[in-house]
């Protein structure tokens, strides 16, 4: 009867809800390591497939992580430090603000045989530089006016100003060394060739890529033999997964994860800080965000400490815009002038005839944001404020705030170079209101900060400016930050050496198994 | 003015008869245990849905960061609170509210639209063709799809849940009235109701129409059903109710992520949904043994 039949679906409905998350997919890539010998193999849990392998064409996290062990960038920043090192350059000097000489390391092949030297270098960064590869990351380059070859192992850039984010620009993962013979004949995207410890094996799209050991790598030669990164769209069957042993390891564990990820046995959790700020924003080309009297009406109303606590411990509440993992950072900056105070926010929206404002609160429907959403309409109903919220898939989502088509919205920046002048100058300086300053914040004077942040080769100089621009940020309230994230890895308890940067990304170079 | 008075003796007459035809209906519906059981839960959900302000000791949107994750039982909270401090007992109630309301509005759209296209089709040979036609590529599609591709192009809110799953329930209404009134329209009343002069609205609504009822309540309480189950559904997949509205659906969908810290957030508002349909259900197959005295399958 069809009365039944109904009946029966909302069971089923109930009984597939309680076991979504216990179902581990059909396991096709199960793995099976001998027990004799130590495991040689590592697999990677990831929530959706790469964009590409190349690290000129993409510009995207899931990317990135195997673009990281692929290929390998002239500098990379030390983790501890934040200070880029060299990793295939050898040395560089700096003869006048606006050339940087660099010395390459000698006797490097790409894993075509493809000599690493100065040409691969300058045909490199001139794919990134290109206007019709259109890299998404030209921008990481786009002071750079010439790349000049001095001799096989020495390459020049020149700039047409001093350029202070170089160092950081050469670090970041999209401005990686490729091999020009692999680019020129085939597509790197799809078939990547670097000189990374790890060489690309197979990419079977939608399901897996492997990586094998790369046997001529000019350091030490990489315990782990095999590397699988497996698409597994659902973050709790990923965990199932981490807990049955048919994945090693996931990252980015979600905050509403996090406890059942603690208690898994044999499973080790690592957190860290990291570069990624969290923030409320406001369109400040539309009323009444345009009046600083109801932004700092929001942020006093705003407890960010009680957002944070339901974080799990997956965010720091910290309100500076740059946060403590970022270049730029000064303790002075860690709270606001606005620190939550609704008393004082009520008197501001009553003063200024805001009772009852109807305002829109535009979230994606992503669970840190719908999180953010949720607390933050409540918040603002008790100091008088009328807030609804819209949720929009991602992709539309992006477009629309884009777009400025929006009253208050909620969004993340994972700073890539850990560098301050990475994070104003794309999401404040008024330059890039249209494209990536969602809050349309326009300030003269935080301008000129910013460009001077980015012109200034001096680095203790770079980072009073950064910072002085970042308390005017916070003064003016473009933003209300609610946290700065953590960054966490989860492993099976046999991986050893595995280490997350601030910034998210991790090498599976000095990692092995016991 | 004699005609007036013989019409009034008339329908009392009929009343008279109705009433008896009523009780009969009742009283074989009673007989089936199943349907009791059905309409006590109708029942209780009715109240408690107008009663909820006196019901409920929090508001369902009343956030409480300090005591999140509440479980079952605790003090002042007898089903716990979800992941904002929100009490699910006041939750589950405004839940009831808003299934309620939109399974009314969205069936009673959708017998209005179903009503008048059949009455149409089933009497006028003309337009027969076309509605049913209209009718066959509705039914063509698969229902929840269907409401999904209405609501991608509304946009998504509750309302827009409700246009869709009435626009859905029209074509089966349709179906059922048209059938009645192929069957009724030869009849020779009807045909005596022509020839001395009534109009075809007049026919159509008191003396065709009528004759639907007993299918059309059947329709209708099984729609409930579909109705509440296909808003949940739409809701869960996030595109009905949007949060923070205290829907079963939304609450399912936002409450899974906890099913090993607070199971309760999506197995509460899930019964809640299971029990609703559940009696909808069976009251409506209560209903059609009760109005069809051809089909008894109890005996």
């Amino acid at each position: 009867m069809k009365g039944y039949k109904f009946f029966s679906l909302t069971l089923f409905l109930i009984a597939g809800l309680l076991f979504i998350s216990a179902c581990s997919s059909e396991g096709s890539g199960g793995e099976d390591s001998g027990d004799t010998n130590v495991p040689s193999e590592i697999t990677y849990a990831t929530t959706s497939d790469a964009a590409g392998l190349s690290p000129i064409d993409t510009n995207d996290s899931v990317s990135s992580n195997v673009t990281y062990q692929v290929y390998e960038t002239l500098f990379r920043q030390n983790p501890e430090t934040l200070e880029p090192e060299p990793l295939l350059a050898e040395s560089y000097e700096t003869p006048d603000e606006n050339t940087w000489v660099i010395k390459l390391k000698e006797d490097i092949t790409f894993h075509d045989g493809t000599p690493f030297n100065a040409e691969a270098v300058k045909y490199t960064f001139e794919q990134l530089k290109d206007p019709d590869r259109a890299a998404p990351r030209a921008s990481l380059l786009e002071p750079v006016e010439s790349i000049e070859v001095e001799d096989e192992y020495t390459v020049v850039l020149k700039t047409e100003e001093p350029y202070g984010p170089m160092l950081a620009a050469l670090s970041h993962t999209n401005a990686a060394i490729v091999s020009p013979t692999a680019d020129k004949e085939g597509n790197i995207n799809k078939e990547p060739v670097g000189t990374g410890p790890f060489v690309f094996e197979e990419w079977t799209e939608g399901d897996q890529i492997t990586l094998k050991r790369n046997e001529d790598y000019w350091r030490e030669t990489p315990e782990i033999e095999t590397v699988t990164f497996k698409v597994v769209p659902e973050t709790s069957t990923a965990i199932s997964m981490l807990e049955t042993g048919e994945v090693q390891f996931i990252d980015q564990v979600p905050s509403d994860h996090i406890s059942r990820v603690e208690s898994l046995n044999g499973v080790e959790v690592q957190k860290s800080e990291g570069t990624r700020v969290s923030y409320l924003g406001f369109n400040m080309e539309k009323e009444p965000f345009n009046d600083p009297e109801f932004r700092q009406a929001v942020a006093y109303g705003i407890n960010q400490e009680a957002y944070v606590s339901q974080l799990n411990g997956l965010g720091i509440h910290n309100e500076s815009i740059i946060g403590p993992k970022v270049f730029g950072y000064n303790e002075e900056a860690t709270s606001s002038d606005y620190e939550y105070d609704p008393e004082k926010a009520k008197e501001l929206i009553q003063e200024n005839g805001y009772e009852g404002q109807e305002v829109t609160l535009l979230a994606a429907n992503r669970d840190n944001y719908m999180k953010m959403a949720e607390i933050v309409q409540s918040q603002l109903t008790e100091i008088g404020i009328n807030a609804s919220i819209e949720t929009m898939e991602w992709a539309s989502f992006l477009d629309t705030a884009r777009q400025g088509d929006y009253e208050m919205t909620f969004l993340g920046w994972s700073n890539s170079t850990a560098d301050g002048s990475e994070l104003l100058y794309p999401n404040l300086h008024s330059d890039n209101i249209g494209s990536s300053n969602y809050s349309r914040y326009s300030n003269n004077e935080f301008d000129n900060l910013v460009e001077e942040s980015r012109t200034i080769v001096d680095q203790e100089l770079r980072k009073e400016k950064l910072h002085e621009a970042n308390l005017l940020a916070m003064e003016d309230a473009p933003w209300v930050v609610m946290d700065h994230g953590m960054v966490t890895l989860a492993y099976d308890e046999s991986v050893e050496g595995l280490v997350v940067d601030p910034t998210g990304m991790w090498s599976l170079y000095p990692v092995s198994r016991k | 003015m004699p005609s007036a008075a013989e019409a009034t003796g008339k329908n009392s007459e009929t009343e008279k008869k109705n009433h008896s035809r009523l009780v009969e209906i009742a009283k074989s519906l009673l007989k089936n245990k199943l349907s009791v059981i059905g309409l006590i839960i109708i029942a209780l959900i009715v109240f408690t849905a107008i009663f909820s302000p006196f019901i409920t000791s929090h508001g369902p949107y009343e956030q409480n960061l300090e005591s999140t994750e509440l479980a079952i039982g605790s003090e002042g909270h007898f089903l716990g609170t979800d992941n904002y401090g929100r009490d699910m007992w006041s939750r589950i109630v405004h839940g009831a509210v808003i299934s309620l309301l939109v399974g009314l509005c969205s069936v009673g759209l959708g017998l209005i639209g179903g009503i008048i296209l059949g009455l149409l089709a089933g009497y006028y040979r003309k337009l027969d063709g076309i509605i049913m036609r209209i009718v066959d590529l509705l039914f063509a599609f698969p229902g929840i799809l269907l409401a999904m591709l209405i609501i991608a192009m509304l946009g998504t809110s509750l309302v827009n849940v409700v246009i869709a799953i009435s626009i859905w329930s029209i074509p089966g209404c349709a179906r059922i009235v048209r059938g009645s009134v192929l069957s009724v329209k030869k009849q020779e009343y009807i045909l005596a109701m022509k020839s001395i002069g009534a109009s075809d609205w007049r026919i159509l609504f008191k003396h065709i129409l009528p004759n639907c009822t007993a299918p059309l309540i059947v329709f209708g309480t099984m729609r409930m059903a579909t109705a509440i189950l296909s808003t949940s559904a739409l809701s869960y997949l996030g595109l009905g109710a949007q949060p923070p509205t205290a829907e079963w659906g939304a609450m399912i969908a936002a409450g899974q992520d906890f099913m090993w810290e607070a199971p309760h957030l999506a197995i509460i508002p899930g019964i809640a949904i299971m029990l609703t349909v559940f009696a909808f259900n069976v009251v409506g197959d209560g209903l059609r043994d009760a109005l069809d005295p051809n089909m008894d399958l109890n005996n």
